[in-house]
């Protein structure tokens, strides 16, 4: 199976490898494939992040020149060249997630290879956890995000927070009318579902790349959450439940650090607060937890490994994380950033630590592209179709079993 | 992570088309909290009961919705004066009480104390002229109510639970303001969370009603029964209007970027709005709610666009730019010349010769086939 994943993704490779070197524009690597001392490194983060990351660079020359080189399509583009060395990067920095489908294209060099176990023991274990795919670890982690409990003081005070589920149903069901809501979330969203679920114990993707949907589990969060999506507005996407919230329709919602800028650009006053515990599992909402990282190219390792070494000794600064989280609110993935009064004083960051806690790293094999589209037909079934929830259940099983067989 | 966020991204365009169903959500609430605000005092003579001040700016944009603008707070510090703050750029009042009321005051920046002896004469004066510190400027929201007609002298009472902490000195309360579309409006401190609606010096009213401090409508039976809303029932039940542009043709992609002014409802998510998608007779056109009175047509991505555009609400529009500058708004569709400007005609100039090269080829292959066949 594996063989056959790899040689379509190499395939898939090389026709693109074709036709992008047959494309007039070279990118910053194709002059310096060569060179030793020049690492280029994609990324798709905005400025702020970049800047942090130049600055520290910007130490190591002349020994070594990072060049870093924003890509908007950063996932294709690595699977369309990642094989080809006069045109892939030598490293990237991106999430977690799409490790396992490189990691089959074989294109990844292991982290392990490159620093040492103690290096790798200063990070926390949830991140490490999050790079790790098929017992190797192949992220040097930098920081993680997670999804978050927001709320408008205006509306919802700090002594009215709910600390359980049931507590913000009830507070949903006298605060929601006339437009406004108690509470807004993108309910028949996959990754927002997955709260719910991950809250019940279950996860969709076990670990061997099997989906389970038709679980007793699944069944029982999807049964419960359907109250709650009750008394929110039929609409789900990202654009509108954001809206809700930063324009003072919605008391409270689950969103991710991004949107607390906005907010408060705004002028909302805007509280941060953990995730309320399920009553039925005693467990808190579980959001998936993102670790952005660099990952290193393998044809890169072959030529440039002292270099390379040099790239990560220097990012594994643990201020590099702590300026980070200071210019854009990244949550530090070093154990030793939560020491510094920096970051202990920072609520949207020590908020995330706390979620992460109960967070579940996003699943980082091939087969999870298959199941954000299942599991997206199977929220609008359930939710927004109203159709019978074990018919709903047992149909995603099924497509979700026939597509990841199709994957292989 | 970044798949996520790729994912919404689609979900985001997605959302973006659904903002016609979804139109009322675009509430610029944030406006006043950015603001820098001005105290305005006035001191009116006795026959001017409960004062209110119409405000606006040099280019016409008001602070209020609607005349005769709010009712201003009486200074218990210092009789015959009352006060309100309205935003810095509102530098132009008027000062109003039922049939009376001031010319038209420019004020300069800062606050300003004026003093009215009658309609036709007002003393401004940036030099404080009441005693004791300046009111605190508190946060307020609006409330609106509809009450029948035997509810007379609506009035508004409002607090904060469970403290208890009242918005006002004693009951029944502020007067609340009739404004031209029927309703009547007050502003509330933005910490109450209670309302009563009453009329007849009290003696009708509703039970208490829970509210979030956000602008409110709410509709009030004769029982004291009522409805409330968030939403401005005028706006959500408008018909839709239809709006019809011709755009230059170096605007790639015409969008329309629409909301109402001045409470800064808009009808789309995010700039630069939503594609104007043409019809069968070269018109961009787009549906939109009826409530809208302001609209920006713009393309390449919003690089490129018109100023503000007014319109009457609730009617069909016709808008033909010419350029940034330059554009014309019609209300019954205007005999347009297609020219090499308009998006539209260039269009179907540019249709023009491909049709002609079609037809030849036509021609020739007709002629060809006549010619083989009588060989």
């Amino acid at each position: 199976m594996k063989k056959r994943i790899i040689s379509l993704l190499l395939s898939i490779s090389m026709l693109a490898t074709a036709g992008f070197t047959s494309c007039g524009k070279k990118s910053a690597k194709s002059a310096t494939a060569n060179d030793p001392h020049t690492i280029v490194i994609w990324h798709d983060k905005e400025d702020a992040v970049t800047d942090v990351l130049k600055k520290k660079l910007k130490t190591l020359e002349p020994d070594v020149k990072v060049v870093l080189e924003k890509k908007s399509d950063l996932t294709e583009s690595l699977k369309m060249v990642g094989n080809d060395p006069n045109s892939a990067p030598d490293m990237y920095i991106f999430a977690h997630d799409k490790i396992g489908v490189y990691a089959e294209m074989g294109i990844l060099e292991p982290i392990t290879n490159l620093i040492s176990k103690d290096d790798l023991s200063k990070f926390m274990d949830s991140t490490v956890e999050a790079a790790t795919y098929k017992g190797k670890v192949y992220q040097m982690p930098l920081y993680y995000e997670t999804l978050l409990f927001m709320y408008n003081r205006l509306y919802m005070k700090d002594e009215e927070v709910p600390k359980t589920t049931e507590e913000l149903y009830s507070y949903m069901k006298e605060n929601t009318g006339g437009g406004h809501y108690g509470f807004a979330e993108q309910h028949s969203t996959p990754y927002y579902a997955t709260v719910w679920i991950n809250g019940f114990g279950e996860k969709i993707l076990s670990k061997d790349g099997k989906a389970k949907l038709n679980t007793k589990k699944v069944k029982e969060a999807l049964t419960y959450h359907k109250k709650f999506v009750e008394l929110q507005p039929g609409e789900t996407e990202y654009a509108t439940v954001n809206t809700l919230f930063s324009e003072g329709k919605a008391h409270s919602t689950i969103a991710g650090p991004w949107m607390i800028p906005t907010v408060k650009e705004k002028g909302m006053d805007v509280g941060i607060a953990p995730m309320p515990v399920i009553d039925e599992t005693q467990k808190s909402l579980s959001p998936y937890m993102g670790v952005q990282g660099v990952q290193v190219l393998k044809n890169a390792v072959k030529t440039k490994k002292a270099s390379i070494k040099k790239v990560l000794k220097v990012l594994m600064d643990p201020d590099v994380e702590i300026d980070l989280a200071k210019a854009s609110g990244c949550a530090p993935a070093q154990n030793a950033c939560y020491d510094q009064d920096e970051i202990k004083n920072d609520n949207v960051v020590m908020m995330m630590k706390q979620t992460a806690d109960n967070a579940v790293p996003m699943p980082n094999a091939p087969e999870m592209d298959v199941m954000w589209t299942v599991l997206g037909n199977l929220m609008t079934d359930i939710n927004l179709s109203n159709k019978d929830i074990d018919e709903s259940l047992k149909n995603a099983q099924a497509k979700a079993d026939s597509l990841i067989k199709s994957m292989k | 992570m970044r798949k996520l966020k790729k994912y919404l991204s689609c979900l985001f365009v997605f959302a973006m088309v659904l903002g016609l169903l979804f139109p009322l959500q675009g509430k610029v609430q944030a406006r006043e909290n950015k603001e820098e605000m001005s105290l305005i005092y006035a001191n009116v003579p006795a026959d001017w009961t409960n004062p209110n001040i119409w405000a606006w700016a040099k280019d016409g944009k008001t602070a209020f919705d609607a005349w005769p603008g709010e009712q201003m707070n009486e200074d218990k510090n210092n009789s015959g004066w009352y006060y309100m703050y309205i935003p810095k750029w509102a530098n132009h009042v008027i000062i109003n009480s039922g049939e009376l009321q001031t010319k038209e005051l420019e004020l300069k920046e800062g606050n300003a104390w004026l003093t009215v002896k009658d309609k036709d004469n007002t003393e401004i004066s940036t030099e404080q002229l009441t005693k004791g510190d300046l009111p605190e400027y508190v946060k307020t929201f609006k409330v609106h109510a509809k009450v029948e007609d035997s509810w007379k002298d609506p009035k508004i009472w409002a607090w904060s639970a469970p403290d208890g902490k009242n918005a006002f000195d004693k009951w029944p309360g502020k007067s609340m303001t009739k404004g031209e579309d029927g309703w009547y409006t007050a502003s509330v401190p933005e910490w109450v969370n209670s309302i009563i609606v009453n009329g007849n010096d009290g003696d009708v009213k509703t039970t208490d009603v829970k509210v979030d401090p956000a602008e409110l409508w709410i509709t009030v039976k004769e029982d004291g029964t009522n409805e409330l809303s968030y939403v401005d029932p005028a706006k959500a039940n408008a018909p839709k209007i239809k709006v019809y542009v011709k755009a230059p043709a170096d605007w790639k992609n015409p969008n329309l970027w629409a909301w109402s002014a001045p409470d800064g409802t808009n009808v789309f998510t995010t700039w630069p709005g939503e594609a104007l998608k043409k019809d069968e007779n070269g018109w961009l056109v787009k549906e939109i709610p009826g409530w809208v009175n302001s609209l920006i047509v713009n393309g390449n991505k919003g690089k490129v666009q018109t100023k503000d555009i007014s319109v009457k609400k609730g009617k069909n529009v016709w808008v033909v730019v010419d350029s940034k500058k330059s554009f014309k708004v019609y209300y019954k569709e205007p005999a347009i010349k297609d020219d090499a400007s308009s998006n539209a005609s260039s269009s179907k100039s540019n249709a023009a010769p491909i049709v002609a090269v079609v037809a030849l080829l036509v021609i020739a292959g007709g002629a060809f086939a006549l010619k083989k066949k009588s060989a």
